[in-house]
């Protein structure tokens, strides 16, 4: 057992190369002031006061927070059918749903969200449709819509992934159990196959909303310059306002929230899981 | 002064160009086979045959990465990434000289100087282009839909047309502090390099007024499309943009407000950390004589600083005859060069920021 355990040292220095140590700095930039040269700096906490102070920004992370949650909602309800259609069948073949379901993931997520501005666009295929429609003239692109739209694409096959192995993981014999028991079909649905895949929800919901939280170019893209999202506000606290000590106190509060979120939704789920025993 | 990268098509045909030029430089025997030269430019900067002609000159093979704002290449600059030739823009170049970042060129090597227009030369920022060599050149306007504008208006109303409500919802604001101050401190006539607070507030609450009536879509290089397609009625556009715009679509035209705007241009610099400056003093005459300026430029949109060429392009039978776009222009007192003022920077970002956030909140 200590050969293997050695076996991970090389994975700890990893790990603390590229997690821990920029995370450390991120936090030291936030809390300091001096701009971007580290060798002259005061500790200071006015980045943060800065932040709360500033109805702008509370609000810009207010909407950004909405979305996300939105987004959060759409996709398990588009991926639960999706998946539960997934896990009912053999291995062959969910094995290759499951294999179609990543295959987009193989390309960029920036070139698929490029593709969605021709999808979006005005005379673009979504707009040509509506027309024939008889819907006139519909703005698409660079609205809440499209940002949504885009978002939910982007993160659904997370969703999906998530739901599937937890859906897979359950005991067979449960369902015959439940049936035995007299249980009808939306029943043995209700009280055993939805609690058991609850764990694959919360993973899914951790890989939606916290990249959908903190996205900035899908806003860019689909929402335009006027949508601004808070990792647009962190981004352009770093590349044009060049004021990287603010940013890093945004990606900290950032990183707080995320945090606290994921702490709820697990007690939530632990709570449930107890109650269902 | 940029095209669009796609980053993601940029690392695309990055690839690309990595294949062909192991492709074709084994071919070569140049006097600099072997060598390598790093070039940090703008996205869709170079023409057709820019790159293939000069690794054939000289064998060499090229490097080009590619940024879509003078922020992010000095970022990766500042940070010691060593690049032979960047192609910053005029404020940005003064900000290198003055955080000694790049290195005064030996002119002796530099046999290019005297083809470039007069119009180009010993701007303010470089004042005897000690430090850089033009590498395009032009304006900033207003691209317009001649059927959807009033002439009058444009003319009345200069960068005003903005905020005039008959448009709205009809305009693109372009995405960068810059130019959108830059319009506005104009329109209120101050000058765009101003660092006092009061004028800079004035100039805030302006865009201020636009974002919150107007509904604009503020963009970036989706402009060049959107406007060939006519899809708005006017924008805020690089001329070299306007060019192609104008090239593509007969109805847009291109205006240039009496109270002034932003006489703009890129610039080639060596950085202090080039691994090979004899290349790419090489390149800089290279793509300043004659006939890789005339190829850059035709398939760029951009001015040259190549007088020759540029006469040529908007001459009788040039590419760009009758694109007034195409013409930087030379006679208004009111235009100014971009100056580099770290505070004033950091103001203008923050408060453009701002602006885009009330964008968000009124849409």
């Amino acid at each position: 057992m200590k050969r293997f355990s050695q076996l991970a040292f090389p994975y700890i220095v990893w790990s603390i190369l590229l997690l821990l140590l920029p995370m450390i700095i991120v936090f030291f930039y936030s809390i300091t002031t001096g701009g971007n040269g580290i060798i002259s700096f005061e500790f200071t906490l006015k980045n943060y006061i800065k932040f709360f102070t500033d109805p702008d920004f509370v609000i810009v992370l207010w909407r950004s927070v909405k979305i996300a949650v939105k987004t959060t909602i759409i996709c398990i309800l588009l991926a639960y059918p999706v998946a539960y259609f997934i896990a009912g069948n053999n291995d062959r073949v969910r094995n290759m749903l499951v294999f179609a379901i990543t295959i987009p993931t193989w390309i960029n997520m920036l070139v698929r969200t490029y593709a969605w501005i021709g999808i979006l666009t005005e005379g673009g295929i979504v707009s040509k449709f509506l027309k024939m429609l008889g819907f006139a003239h519909t703005e698409l692109l660079y609205t809440e819509s499209a940002v949504l739209i885009g978002m939910v694409y982007n993160f659904l096959p997370f969703m999906i992934l998530q739901i599937v192995s937890s859906l897979c993981k359950m005991d067979r014999s449960l369902l015959d159990a439940s049936s035995d028991l007299g249980a009808n079909g939306v029943q043995t649905f209700l009280r055993v196959t939805f609690p058991l895949s609850l764990p694959g929800v919360v993973s899914g919901i951790s890989l939606v909303f916290l990249p959908a939280v903190s996205s900035f170019f899908i806003p860019k893209l689909l929402g335009g310059g006027q949508y601004f999202l808070i990792g647009n506000v962190i981004e352009n606290q770093f590349i044009t306002v060049g004021e990287w000590n603010f940013g890093s106190a945004i990606s900290v509060i950032m990183a707080i929230l995320m945090m606290l979120s994921m702490y709820c939704v697990r007690r939530l789920e632990s709570k449930n899981s107890q109650e269902s025993d | 002064m940029k095209k669009t990268v796609i980053a993601a098509f940029a690392a695309v045909t990055a690839i690309g160009a990595a294949l062909l030029m192991s492709g074709c430089g084994q071919k070569n025997e140049g006097e600099y086979a072997g060598q390598t030269l790093h070039i940090y430019n703008w996205g869709e900067y170079v023409g057709e045959n820019t790159i293939s002609g000069f690794e054939k000159l000289t064998g060499a093979t090229v490097v080009m990465d590619e940024f879509d704002s003078n922020e992010q290449m000095y970022i990766k600059v500042a940070n010691g990434d060593a690049y032979d030739i960047l192609v910053p823009s005029d404020y940005m170049i003064e900000r290198l000289i003055k955080e000694d970042l790049i290195q005064p060129l030996d002119k002796s090597k530099i046999t290019c100087l005297d083809l470039l227009a007069d119009g180009v030369k010993n701007l303010p920022y470089d004042p005897n282009n000690d430090y850089s060599v033009p590498y395009f050149w032009g304006t900033v306007g207003i691209v317009y839909d001649k059927n959807k504008v009033d002439e009058a208006d444009l003319e009345k109303e200069g960068f005003g047309i903005f905020a005039d409500e008959k448009y709205k919802g009809d305009i693109y604001l372009y995405d960068s502090e810059r130019d959108e101050f830059m319009i506005a401190l104009k329109y209120l006539g101050y000058s765009m390099n101003t660092s006092d607070e009061k004028e800079l507030n004035e100039a805030y609450e302006f865009l201020l007024k636009c974002v919150n009536t107007m509904q604009p879509e503020i963009v970036t290089d989706e402009i060049i499309d959107n406007m060939a397609q006519g899809r708005k009625a006017l924008g805020l556009i690089y001329s070299g943009d306007a060019v192609y715009v104008m090239n593509e679509n007969e109805d847009m035209g291109y205006f240039m407000p009496e109270s002034g705007t932003n006489l703009w241009s890129d610039g080639m610099v060596i950085p202090k950390n080039a691994e090979n400056p004899e290349l790419a003093y090489e390149f800089i005459n290279y793509i300043t004589e004659y006939e890789a300026a005339k190829d850059k430029s035709e398939f760029v949109g951009y001015t040259s600083p190549n007088k020759e060429v540029m006469d040529e392009l908007s001459g009788e039978g040039g590419e760009f005859e009758g694109i007034d776009a195409y013409i930087p222009r030379d006679d208004n007192a009111n235009d100014e060069v971009f100056e580099y003022n770290d505070e004033t920077r950091k103001t203008i970002a923050e408060l453009w920021s701002k602006v885009k956030i009330a964008a968000s909140n009124a849409g």
